[in-house]
């Protein structure tokens, strides 16, 4: 963990202890030498720990040290000795010019360390705010965001607890408080600076630290960390607009596409029926029965295609908004294909339908109605596109006994390989939209009823057709199909 | 009873009030019609009908609890109309009370249907005999000799098929949630096996159907239930 250069107040005080140590050391070390030294060296070699005092511990304890040097200078090397008098005028020069030469000396020493200190907080500092930056460089969330800011505060600072509160929208505001778990601090935070941009407020950081309490670059370290965090946050709330923007401009484009459609897909049964029923009764019972019967059984078709319109859209919002709830029961496929083939009946009266379902198929644990919706749908696409008299088969196998493999095949045109994929797509159409009829969903509602199972759909091109397939798995909560005894016939 | 059956519509949507009050009465039914559901129960209560015709989204009050409030003093037939989508409501009135539905929308043929065949049985109710013997298509069932047959032919069924088409038999011609046979042809504790019910059902559907994948007589009703569809 990196520490910035401030010492704690008791240190201060063991520096300045140390500085007077080492003078009482050198003093005790030059009064054995006396014999052998001359004042002018003893006062040479006294200027030695002065440097040193400041070097090591700044420029109080050197000044100190200067102060103690020219006392035991004067004390013990000036005749007379052991007092502090002074007889002759060039000793108290000496002694003066040795004070002015230890103090200008400690404070030079003592300004070049302060200086490098200061460079040294200083780079400190830009390479917390570097970490910072590019920790936040990738991120486009702000919850990540905070996290990171937080993270950075509570170690670069070494405060108790440090805590990020971003309110990016009015009724959204959210905390990250690092260490994370820990209860909320009862007293107030010791620091709070705002998170500020040309948008206004964004947030706040706050910071628990009692002491000692920041110094004056810790300060600014801490609002330049705030100026940071709040240009990222802006960052952030500049790409959460462009999402947005994105999102609606989608669903511009899908409702649009949708309205285009839809209306195409109303308007024409709707002008069948006009037409159909106002030739009825405009003509006043002139029609034959056969003609009467006729136009009402168009009617009905028309009808028929209107209200499965509507489901389909209904559906498709449904699927869209997540809305779809399964009513999942344990089903015989057989059952829903039934159902599904009692309702095309009609429209699949020009083609052949064949089923192929194993007796032993294990039953599903699947939403019936939706199934059947499915199949309906699949059906309808393949009466669409394949040619008139071909077959339509529906076929079901039991996979590895965890998921039925379902396939709807037809004698159709291929589907070109790049749009395989892309026809389950809402309003993707591989024919021009006026040639086939249809709202271009049912392939994506069948999709979407197909997730919401836990299976999977696809199509594939045969040699001699098209078909689709999809799985729908057989456990229920992990549960197997279940097996009923077989019962005997009375006689 | 009078010659021509009363029948109660309530429903908010003014045009199919108009639809149905022309259908009915072209059908020699009286007809009275409530937009909203408490002025149906007060029209129920003032002159009772031979039946009512219930919508289940109502403005004012949900239709299940129209059933339930009329169920509390009367057992006159009701045919609740909903839309596809709502198994839950549907199942919810039938479970209630409703003895029928129907899912707009819907023809003529298939309302003017269910109307019979619910007057039918409330008559039943009130009379002393119920059929002993039901025929659909090619299918006779004895009900009281436990004899089936098809194409004059008898068909062998097991003890828990004879008695789950003796139900649907019974009730020929009306919706009977899965919930409610299972309860009637299966013992409690067995009751909320609806796998039971789906195989047996099919079982039924082999033996008595052409065409088991096609059943013209014991239809599947989506989410709700099954329907036995006997000759008038």
């Amino acid at each position: 963990m990196r520490r910035l250069g401030f010492p704690p107040p008791l240190s201060l005080f063991w520096h300045y202890l140390l500085a007077m140590l080492a003078m009482a050391g050198m003093t005790g070390l030059l009064h054995l030498l006396r014999n052998v030294l001359d004042a002018p060296i003893v006062a040479l070699l006294y200027l030695l720990p002065v440097g040193l005092s400041t070097a090591l511990w700044g420029l109080g304890p050197g000044v100190v040290a200067s102060f103690c040097a020219f006392l035991a200078f004067n004390y013990f090397f000036i005749p007379p000795y052991y007092t502090f008098f002074v007889h002759q005028t060039q000793d108290l020069l000496a002694l003066v010019v040795f004070f002015v030469v230890a103090v200008v000396i400690s404070q030079l020493v003592g300004r070049a360390r302060s200086s490098l200190a200061e460079a040294q907080a200083r780079e400190r500092e830009a390479t917390h705010l570097y970490e910072l930056s590019t920790a936040l460089a990738g991120l486009r969330n702000e919850e990540a965001m905070a996290r990171i800011i937080a993270e950075h505060l509570h170690e670069v600072f070494r405060a108790a607890s440090a805590e990020v509160v971003v309110q990016l929208a009015p009724q959204e505001t959210r905390t990250l408080r690092i260490p994370p778990g820990l209860a909320m601090p009862a007293e107030k935070p010791d620091y709070v600076v705002p998170l500020t941009t040309a948008r206004g407020l964004l947030g706040e950081l706050h910071l628990w630290r009692h002491t000692p309490p920041l110094n004056q670059a810790e300060e600014r370290l801490l609002r330049t960390f705030a100026s940071q965090g709040a240009l990222a946050l802006e960052r952030a709330v500049l790409a959460q607009a462009e999402t947005h923007a994105k999102v609606l401009e989608e669903s511009d484009r899908l409702k649009s596409a949708l309205l285009s459609s839809v209306s195409h897909e109303l308007r024409t049964p709707l002008a069948t029926i006009k037409a159909a029923v106002t030739s009825l009764t405009g003509a006043g019972g002139a029609w034959d029965s056969l003609a009467r019967d006729d136009l009402l059984a168009v009617v009905d078709d028309e009808v028929n295609q209107l209200n499965r319109l509507v489901g389909n859209l209904l559906d498709m919002s449904r699927i869209e908004a997540g809305a779809l709830q399964l009513q999942r029961q344990w089903n015989i496929l057989a059952e829903i294909v039934g159902g599904a083939l009692a309702q095309m009946r009609r429209a699949a009266e020009r083609h052949r339908l064949e089923v192929d379902l194993p007796d032993e198929l294990p039953l599903a644990p699947v939403d019936y109605v939706l199934i059947e919706q499915v199949f309906t749908n699949l059906l309808s696409n393949s009466l669409k596109y394949a040619p008139l008299g071909t077959v339509i088969r529906v076929s079901a196998r039991a996979q590895d006994d965890d998921a039925l493999h379902v396939r709807v095949s037809n004698q159709g045109p291929p589907v070109p390989e790049e749009h395989l994929d892309r026809i389950f797509d809402k309003f993707y159409r591989v024919t021009a939209a006026d040639r086939v009829t249809g709202t271009g969903l049912g392939l994506s509602i069948c999709k979407g009823i197909i997730e919401a199972h836990g299976g999977r759909i696809w199509a594939e091109n045969l040699p001699d057709g098209f078909a689709f397939y999809f799985t729908l798995p057989l456990l229920w909560d992990g549960a197997p199909p279940p097996r009923l005894p077989v019962e005997s016939e009375a006689v | 009873m009078s010659t021509t059956p009363h029948i109660l519509v309530i429903d908010d949507e003014p045009q199919i009030l108009r639809a149905l009050r022309t259908i009915l009465t072209q059908k020699q039914f009286r007809v009275t019609t409530a937009s909203r559901g408490e002025e149906g129960l007060v029209l129920a209560a003032a002159n009772p009908p031979d039946i009512v015709i219930l919508d289940l989204g109502l403005p004012d009050m949900d239709g299940i609890q129209v059933c339930a409030r009329l169920r509390e003093w009367t057992q006159i037939p009701i045919i609740v109309l909903s839309v596809r989508d709502s198994e839950r409501d549907k199942v919810g009135a039938l479970d209630k009370g409703a003895d029928d539905y129907l899912i707009k929308p819907f023809g003529a043929e298939e309302l003017l249907a269910r109307v019979r065949v619910a007057l039918r049985h409330a008559a039943q109710a009130q009379g002393p005999k119920t059929p002993t013997v039901v025929r659909a298509g090619n299918l006779v069932a004895d009900l009281a000799r436990h004899v089936v047959t098809r194409g004059g032919v008898e068909v062998k069924l097991t003890a828990t098929e004879f008695k789950l088409l003796a139900y649907l038999a019974a009730n020929a011609g009306r919706v009977l949630t899965h919930q409610n046979i299972l309860s009637h042809v299966w013992e409690p504790a067995e009751a909320d096996h609806i796998e039971y019910l789906r195989v047996y059902m099919r079982q039924l559907r082999k033996k008595l159907e052409d065409d088991p994948e096609q059943p013209q007589y014991l239809l599947t009703e989506p989410g709700v239930g099954y329907r036995f569809l006997a000759d008038e």
